[in-house]
């Protein structure tokens, strides 16, 4: 069986005495999509950001595309990885936040071009075509020079989805990036992402859209309370859920 | 793309007829103009008084505003001014990411720094620095367990002026690293988590990402100490470093004139002051940028509406949509 692009082996995180995440397995197949859904507070938001070592893992074992997330295994012994290590795993991870976190000083092109000039190094002219493509690809070609502050939400956090790509990660990781969004704003960024996950991107969505999740989803987990209660095919868990807490939860979802 | 701007632009809703703006008859403003009466009536009378003092010579106000010696220690007090700034501000932006550094040993001789040098008067500090050589007559740097070593006197390396360089520098350092820090604390953690989520290292999303954004909040304080420092730049008169008002001093030590120097001086720290005023309003409209929409009027454009407009309300109106919205509905 190939590698999968995120292995969980019973992941383990806590924040002082709250344990948000207890024991998370799954695994998530390259060209995979994988949505996540819960109620806040389920440690759904904590595990996005433990594949990207934003947050720490406190226990267990968390490796993406066959290497551990923020540590080197020797032999028995596992060392911590040096911040330079851990910068460049990061950068082959793109990650899209539920408030953008667009660089407010910085127009639309230069955001997108932040990373692949400074941490990459890559030539000024390769990184400005490939920005302009990418504006292009998320329908905002006429927006380049404009600074974020004077976009809409979803234009946003559709340059947003062009900063992470232009890093042309290996894997993408959605922290719920339509909850921050108008309702008639939330169409064009699931539109993007739907034709990211055509395209074969590897994905994890953290997300409220059970519409999304049925029909661009490959696998689908309910989380509550740091663990995985039920996981499975969208369209099972979503019409046929076996849990009572997914039950319970779904009926308020929609 | 369904965008909710799409409806408004769409032609085929017909915005209903604009109506008449309102022609109303605007509210009397009448202590207003009390207010600028009394106001005038007050400046003409201590204005008068200062023109009319019997022992005011103006004349010699006059005689030494452009007086060489006074225009060298203008540049004195400019070159003071400058470099003591240039020493706070680097320093500071030193101290600041050193005090909010996760390593406890850093932190802390920031700590340190901040409360010594905040903590003692800066006339005092450029005290012991001019009169170092008293208890330390040589200077020696070498590398330690050999015989590579340079020794010079003290006196001769920290002259007057370096003297007081350091001692108006490493204060304002101290004062710099915590506008530096507040600024730092005022990014958004998202954007530091977002950067980081691209790779960046942490000496990048402070160089790149957080310092340019807290340069909003550091600026408008940093014009304040400029200013600030400007003035105290004259406590270098203690270490007899040729500066604007230790050049008045020498002048009215000499011919009695105390008032009008002090006026000649002060003329001056005003001048140079309103000209670092006004430089300080394009540094902020410059870092405002992406950051709001309109950009606040410059100076000039303000005066104008002073004085056009003295009894208008600010020209914000229901039928006056600022240009940026017109923008986003293209």
């Amino acid at each position: 069986m190939a590698t999968p692009m995120v292995l969980a082996e019973s992941v383990y995180k806590c924040f002082g005495r709250l344990e948000v995440l207890r024991g998370i397995n799954l695994s998530v197949a390259a060209r995979e999509v994988l949505c996540i859904v819960g109620p806040s507070g389920s440690g759904k938001s904590t595990f996005l950001r433990c594949i990207n070592h934003l947050e720490k893992i406190d226990g267990g074992r968390l490796s993406v595309d066959g290497e551990l997330v923020g540590y080197r295994q020797r032999g028995d012994k596992i060392y911590e990885l040096p911040d330079r290590e851990v910068c460049r795993k990061r950068a082959e991870i793109g990650m899209v936040f539920q408030r953008f976190n667009l660089f407010p000083h910085m127009t639309a092109l230069e955001n997108i071009m932040e990373a692949p000039l400074r941490v990459r190094g890559e030539a000024q002219k390769a990184v400005e075509e490939r920005g302009r493509a990418l504006l292009n690809r998320v329908g905002l070609a006429d927006k380049v020079d404009v600074y974020p502050n004077h976009l809409s939400g979803g234009q946003q956090q559709r340059v947003a989805i062009a900063r992470a790509l232009a890093m042309q990660p290996k894997l993408m990781l959605f922290d719920e990036p339509t909850s921050a969004l108008d309702p008639e704003l939330v169409g064009e960024v699931l539109d993007v992402m739907r034709g990211l996950a055509q395209d074969g991107m590897t994905m994890v969505v953290v997300t409220h859209e059970m519409g999304f999740a049925r029909e661009v989803g490959d696998s689908l987990v309910f989380m509550d309370g740091g663990v995985i209660v039920e996981s499975g095919s969208p369209r099972e868990v979503l019409a046929n859920p076996q849990h009572e807490r997914t039950r319970s939860f779904l009926s308020k979802v929609f | 793309m369904s965008t909710g701007s799409d409806a408004i632009s769409d032609p085929t809703f017909p915005a209903a007829q604009r109506p008449d703006a309102i022609k109303a008859i605007p509210v009397r403003h009448p202590w207003r103009w009390v207010a600028a009466v009394v106001v005038l009536a007050f400046a003409a009378a201590v204005i008068y008084t200062f023109a009319t003092a019997p022992g005011l010579q103006w004349s010699v106000v006059g005689q030494f505003l452009f007086y060489p010696e006074i225009l060298r220690g203008i540049l004195v007090t400019l070159e003071l001014t400058a470099i003591a700034m240039a020493i706070g501000v680097v320093l500071g932006v030193i101290l600041a990411v050193m005090r909010l550094s996760a390593n406890p040993v850093v932190s802390s001789v920031s700590w340190l720094y901040i409360w010594f040098f905040r903590g003692t008067p800066v006339l005092v500090q450029i005290f012991f620095w001019f009169n170092i050589g008293s208890i330390l007559p040589y200077l020696h740097i070498g590398i330690p367990f050999t015989h590579l070593f340079w020794i010079g006197t003290t006196n001769k390396i920290v002259t007057p002026l370096l003297a007081a360089i350091l001692g108006l520098g490493l204060n304002e350092a101290a004062y710099m690293s915590e506008i530096v820090r507040a600024g730092i604390i005022s990014v958004d953690t998202g954007q530091t988590e977002a950067a980081q989520a691209l790779g960046m290292t942490r000496v990048l999303v402070m160089r790149r990402i957080v310092l340019p954004q807290a340069m909003r909040v550091i600026i408008p304080p940093t014009g304040n100490e400029t200013i600030s420092m400007l003035k105290t730049s004259s406590l270098a008169y203690i270490a007899t470093v040729g500066e604007l008002f230790f050049i008045q001093k020498e002048i009215s030590n000499f011919n009695y004139d105390i008032i009008e120097l002090a006026i000649v001086a002060s003329i001056w720290y005003l001048a140079m002051t309103s000209v670092l005023t006004f430089g300080q309003y394009y540094l902020e409209r410059y870092f405002a940028r992406g950051a709001s929409r309109l950009l606040p009027p410059t100076p000039l454009q303000r005066f104008r509406r002073l004085l056009f407009r003295f009894h208008e309300p600010p020209p914000v109106g229901p039928f006056e949509p600022p240009p940026i919205y017109e923008e986003r509905l293209h």
